[in-house]
C-alpha cells in the first residue's frame, strides 16, 4: 500500500517538474522563427547575398579594381571596367564597373571578396532568398546588387548599357 | 679581354669583367639588387637610391648602379643597414605618392607596389597633405599622372636614347619636378608608347588600355606584328576574345621590349566596324551577303569553267599572309589552276641581292647584326620612319658600341642627327655617293648595308661589288615593306620565280601585266589592293577578293571572301632580314576564315583537294621545309626564337624585273589597308616633316 502511495506522489512530482519547464518556457520569448510568415532575424555578420554600396553622394563605391574577382576562390565575379567622364560619373574614382556580375551558382559566401575590397564597395547583405528553378537567374547583375541611393543625395547619372556584341 | 675582377657579394666570391657595374655583376649571379632608375641599355642616372648597398671599407652606403666592380671589393646587399635604407627610400618615394592602386592601371604589374611589398614599411609616418597635380592627356595614346611619377627618368632616356626622339623632359626642381612633353601640353613624337611601358609606376598610362582591365585578367598571346617588315614580336593581351593591348614586356623575340606605334596599338583594325564578316556575291550589280558554302561553290564553278576552256587567270598574293598561305596559294595556282600568272606587290630587290651575293655565306644581315655591327650604311631609306625597329637597333649599337652611321638619302632623315656623314642624293642614284664614302668605310672593321627600294637592279650589283672591294666583312639587307614581303618572295609569289628562287620555265604575267590585260578571264586577289592605284583593263574578268575590308579592289569583285588577319591565325612569317617567326592565333572574328583555309576549300570544291594536300599550316610548313631551300628549320625551333633562313646560295637566273619594285614608303602612322582602318593611327596628330630634328632640339635633359 505504502508503495502505491509513493508512486502517486512520485508521478505527481515528475509531472509538476515537467510542467514547470513548460510553464517557464511559455512565459519566456520564443526563439523559433516564424519564417516565411514573418521576416527572419539575422546575426549582424551573416554573410548573405552581396550589396554593392554607394557613398554619401550616391556614387558607386566600386572602382573596378578587380581585386574581389582576383580573391574569389570560386571565380564567380565578372567585371568590365570603364572610365568616368565629365558627363557620366558613376563612381568616386576614375573608373567604375560597367558590368559587375556575381554568379550565385558558384558563390560559396566565403567573404573573401568583401575582405579584398579596398573601397568597401562590396559587402555581404542579409539576402538569402535566392533559390531558383532556373540557374541563369542566379547570375546577378550590378543592378540587382546596388544599394539604393541614400536619401538627400543627388542621384548619379544613369549609365547607358554598353552595346551588345563585341564585334 | 681584360682579366676578370674577383670580388665578394654576400659572402659569395664572384667574377666580373672590369668596368661591370656592381648591380649587373650581382644580377648575373642571381643576387637581386632593387632599382628604379637603373635600366639596362640606357645611360646611368643614379636618381632613385633604391640600389644602395654596403661596401666594406666605404664610409657610407654606395649606389650599386653606378659603382664599377673592383678587385677584392666586399659587398653586402642584405645587411640590416641596406634593408633600412631601402625602407626609408621607399618611404620617401611614397610621401607624395597617391597610392590609388585600386584605380591605377599599373596595379598588379607595378614595380613600386612590388618593392614596397618586399622592402617597404607597413605604414607611413607622413601625415602632411600631398601635392596634387591634375592628370594630363598628352596624345591619344599617352596620359601622364604627375603625382604617381617617381622621377626615375626612364621615360626621358627611353625616348631620347632609345627612340632618338627626345620628346620628354623634366620641368621644375625638387618636390615639384614633373615630366613634360615637347609641345607644352601635348606630345609630337613617334607615339611608340615605349615610355609608358618602361615607366615603373602608373605615371604614364596608355590611352587605349586605360581602365580596361587588369593584367591578370588577360590571356597573353605572343605573336608577330603584322605591319612593317621588321617582324617585332608583340604580346597581345586578350580578354573575352578581344585584344586589349599589345606590348612585349618579357623582352622575348628579336625586338626585346621595342615596339613602334603600329605594333603596340594598331592591332585595332581587327575589330573595326567595317570589317567584313560574311562572304558576298555580286547579284544584279550589287554585292549581297551569302553563305560560305554558296560563295565557295560559286568561285569553284567559275574557276573550273575558266580552267576547262583554258582561260587566263591572274592571281595577286599578299605581303601580309603567312608563308604557308603563300606556298599553298602558288602551288594551287601553278598545279591546280595550271597558271603561272601569280605575283605580289614587290617592295624591295631581294632577288638581285641574293643573286649578286651568290657564292658567299653569312652576308645577309640579321636584325641582331644591326645591333652587333660597328658601321652602318643606310641607302635610300628613312629608316626611323619606315623601318622603326632596324633604326632602333642601330641607335642601340651607337650607344653601346660607338657604331658609326653613314647615310645616303634624298631627304633629311632622323639618322642625320647622329650620322658620321650624311649625303643627299636623288632617289635611284644613291650609289653614286659610294666612292665619296670609300675612304671612311675602308677604315672600319666591318659594315652592314641596308638599302631601300630605290636601290634596285644594276644598282644592287654595283653596291655588292663596292662592298666586296672594301675587303672586309660586309652584310646586306634589302629593305622590304610589309610583315611578310620577304616571305612572299621566298615562297614564289612571283611570275618568274618558284619557291626558293627557282626560275620558272614559263614565266607568267606580272601584276601590272595582269591588270593591263584586256583578255584576263579571272582575277584572284588575296589581301592586296591593286585597284587602289590602277584600273582593271579586262571588263569581263571574274574577280575574287579575299580581304578584311571592302577595299577598292573588293568593291570591283564578283565574290568577296572575308579573311582572317594575322592576329587570328597560326603560321609563320619571314621578316626583312629573312628571319622566320611564328604567328599565334589570339582571337577569332566571327564569319571570317584564314586565307589558307579559304584556298583549301576552293581547291576542295574544285575536286583538287587530294592533289593539294591538307590546308593545315603545320602540314604545309612541313612541305615548305622539304621543298624550299633555306627553310629546313624545325617548327619548335621557330616557336622558340626567330631563325634566319638561308636562301639559295647560287645564281638566280631570271630576267631583271626590278623595274616592278616600288616601295610603299609607309610611315610610322600608315600601313596600307590595315592602317586605314586603325583608329589609333588615324587619331595621332603627328606631322612627319622634320619632326626628328625639331624634337631633338627641344629635348634638354
Ligand atoms: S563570397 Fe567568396 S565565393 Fe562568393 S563572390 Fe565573394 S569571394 Fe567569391
Ligand atoms: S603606381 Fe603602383 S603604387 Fe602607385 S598607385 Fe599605381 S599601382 Fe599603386
Ligand atoms: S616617342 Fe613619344 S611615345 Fe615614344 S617614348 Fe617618346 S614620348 Fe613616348
Ligand atoms: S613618368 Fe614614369 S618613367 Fe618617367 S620619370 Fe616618372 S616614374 Fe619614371
Ligand atoms: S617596327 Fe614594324 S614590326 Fe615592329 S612594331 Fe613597328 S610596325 Fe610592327
Ligand atoms: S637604381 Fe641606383 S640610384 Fe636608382
Amino acid at each position: 500500500m505504502a508503495n502505491s502511495l509513493t508512486d502517486v506522489f512520485g508521478a505527481a512530482a515528475a509531472v509538476a517538474k515537467g510542467m514547470s519547464v513548460t510553464l517557464r518556457e511559455m512565459m519566456s520569448p520564443t526563439v523559433t522563427e516564424n519564417y516565411p510568415d514573418e521576416p527572419p532575424k539575422f546575426q549582424e555578420r551573416f554573410r548573405g547575398a552581396h550589396v554593392l554600396q554607394r557613398d554619401e553622394n550616391g556614387l558607386e563605391k566600386c572602382v573596378a579594381c578587380f581585386l574581389c574577382a582576383a580573391a574569389c576562390p570560386s571565380n564567380c565575379i565578372y567585371i568590365e571596367a570603364a572610365e568616368n567622364t565629365e558627363l557620366v560619373r558613376i563612381s568616386g574614382g576614375e573608373r567604375f564597373a560597367k558590368t559587375y556580375n556575381i554568379d550565385y551558382n558558384r558563390c560559396i559566401f566565403c567573404g573573401y571578396c568583401v575582405e579584398a575590397c579596398p573601397t568597401d564597395a562590396i559587402t555581404h547583405g542579409h539576402g538569402f532568398e535566392i533559390a531558383s528553378y532556373n540557374t541563369s537567374t542566379l547570375i546577378y547583375r550590378k543592378e540587382d546588387m546596388l544599394a539604393a541611393v541614400p536619401a538627400g543625395a543627388k542621384p548619379p547619372v544613369v549609365h547607358e548599357p554598353a552595346e551588345a556584341g563585341a564585334h | 679581354m681584360a682579366d676578370p675582377v674577383t670580388m665578394t657579394i654576400n659572402g659569395r666570391e664572384i667574377q666580373a669583367a672590369p668596368g661591370t657595374l656592381v648591380i649587373e655583376a650581382a644580377r648575373k649571379n642571381g643576387i637581386e639588387i632593387p632599382s628604379f632608375c637603373y635600366y639596362e641599355g640606357y645611360s646611368l642616372q643614379a636618381a632613385c637610391r633604391m640600389c644602395l648597398v654596403e661596401v666594406e671599407k666605404a664610409p657610407k652606403l654606395m649606389v650599386a648602379c653606378t659603382l664599377p666592380v673592383a678587385p677584392g671589393m666586399v659587398v653586402h646587399t642584405e645587411s640590416q643597414k641596406v634593408k633600412d635604407a631601402r625602407k626609408y627610400t621607399l618611404e620617401f618615394l611614397l610621401t607624395n605618392h597617391p597610392l590609388d592602386c585600386p584605380v591605377c592601371d599599373k596595379g598588379g604589374e607595378c614595380e613600386l607596389q612590388d618593392m614596397v611589398f618586399r622592402y617597404g614599411a607597413g605604414e607611413s609616418r607622413f601625415t602632411e597633405e600631398k601635392l596634387h597635380v591634375q592628370e594630363q592627356q598628352w596624345s591619344p595614346v599617352v596620359f601622364y599622372d604627375g603625382p604617381r611619377c617617381i622621377l626615375c627618368f626612364r621615360c626621358v632616356r627611353a625616348c631620347n636614347e632609345g627612340m632618338g626622339v627626345g620628346a620628354l623632359g623634366v620641368v621644375n626642381r625638387g618636390s615639384v619636378s614633373l615630366i613634360a612633353p615637347n609641345h607644352g601640353d601635348h606630345l609630337e613624337c613617334d607615339e611608340c608608347g615605349q615610355c609608358i611601358d618602361i615607366c615603373p609606376v602608373g605615371a604614364l598610362t596608355s590611352g587605349t588600355y586605360r581602365y580596361q582591365t587588369r593584367p591578370w585578367e588577360m590571356e597573353h598571346t605572343g605573336t608577330i606584328c603584322t605591319h612593317c617588315s621588321n617582324g617585332c614580336k608583340t604580346t597581345l593581351g586578350v580578354r573575352n576574345d578581344k585584344i586589349i593591348r599589345g606590348n612585349n614586356r618579357d623582352r622575348s623575340g628579336i625586338n626585346g621590349e621595342f615596339l613602334c606605334v603600329k605594333g603596340r596599338y594598331a592591332f585595332d583594325f581587327y575589330d573595326h566596324p567595317e570589317r567584313l564578316q560574311s562572304p558576298m556575291i555580286r547579284v544584279n550589280g550589287k554585292l549581297e551577303p551569302v553563305s560560305w558554302s554558296k560563295a565557295l561553290k560559286h568561285v569553284a564553278e567559275k574557276f573550273s569553267e575558266i580552267k576547262a576552256r583554258n582561260g587566263k587567270f591572274g592571281v595577286i598574293g599578299s605581303n601580309h599572309t603567312t608563308n604557308e598561305e603563300n606556298f599553298y596559294l602558288q602551288k594551287f595556282v601553278r598545279q591546280g589552276l595550271g597558271s603561272n600568272n601569280i605575283d605580289h606587290k614587290r617592295t624591295g630587290d631581294v632577288v638581285t641581292l641574293i643573286d649578286a651575293l651568290s657564292g658567299t655565306t653569312g652576308t645577309l644581315a640579321t636584325t641582331a647584326d644591326l645591333y652587333e655591327g660597328k658601321t652602318f650604311l643606310i641607302l635610300g631609306a628613312d629608316l626611323a620612319i619606315e623601318q622603326p625597329f632596324l633604326s632602333f637597333q642601330i641607335r642601340a649599337s651607337m650607344r653601346h658600341h660607338a657604331a658609326k652611321v653613314f647615310v645616303v638619302t634624298s631627304k633629311e632623315v632622323r639618322e642625320d642627327a647622329y650620322a658620321k656623314k650624311s649625303i643627299r642624293k636623288a632617289a635611284g642614284s644613291e650609289i653614286e655617293a659610294l666612292e665619296e664614302l670609300r675612304e671612311a668605310l675602308a677604315a672600319e672593321s666591318d659594315l652592314v648595308i641596308v638599302f631601300g627600294s630605290s636601290v634596285k637592279g644594276e644598282a644592287v650589283r654595283k653596291l655588292v661589288a663596292f662592298g666586296e672591294s672594301l675587303g672586309k666583312p660586309v652584310k646586306y639587307c634589302a629593305l622590304v615593306d610589309y610583315s611578310n614581303s620577304r616571305g612572299a618572295v621566298d615562297m614564289g609569289l612571283m611570275a618568274e620565280l618558284h619557291p626558293g628562287y627557282h626560275p620558272s620555265e614559263t614565266p607568267g604575267m606580272t601584276l601590272p601585266e595582269m591588270l593591263a590585260d584586256e583578255t584576263l578571264d579571272a582575277l584572284w586577289v588575296i589581301n592586296e589592293n591593286p585597284l587602289e592605284a590602277a584600273g582593271l583593263a579586262s571588263d569581263k574578268a571574274f574577280v575574287v577578293v579575299q580581304d578584311l575590308f571592302l577595299t577598292e579592289t573588293a568593291q570591283r569583285a564578283d565574290v568577296v571572301l572575308p579573311s582572317a588577319s594575322a592576329y587570328e591565325k597560326n603560321g609563320t612569317v619571314t621578316n626583312v632580314c629573312g628571319e622566320i617567326q611564328r604567328l599565334q592565333k589570339a582571337v577569332t572574328v566571327m564569319g571570317t576564315k584564314p586565307d589558307l583555309e579559304i584556298i583549301g576549300l576552293i581547291a576542295k570544291e574544285m575536286g583538287l583537294a587530294p592533289a593539294m594536300g591538307p590546308w593545315v599550316s603545320e602540314t604545309v610548313y612541313g612541305e615548305i621545309r622539304r621543298s624550299v631551300k633555306g627553310y629546313d628549320i624545325a617548327l619548335p625551333l621557330v616557336a622558340m626564337a626567330a631563325q634566319q633562313t638561308a636562301p639559295v646560295n647560287g645564281r638566280v637566273n631570271v630576267a631583271d624585273k626590278s623595274a616592278l619594285i616600288q616601295g610603299a614608303h609607309e610611315t610610322l602612322f600608315t600601313s596600307g589597308t590595315l592602317g586605314r582602318y586603325s583608329k589609333v593611327l588615324n587619331s595621332v596628330i603627328e606631322k612627319r616633316a622634320g619632326m626628328s630634328l625639331a624634337a631633338q632640339e627641344e629635348s634638354h635633359v
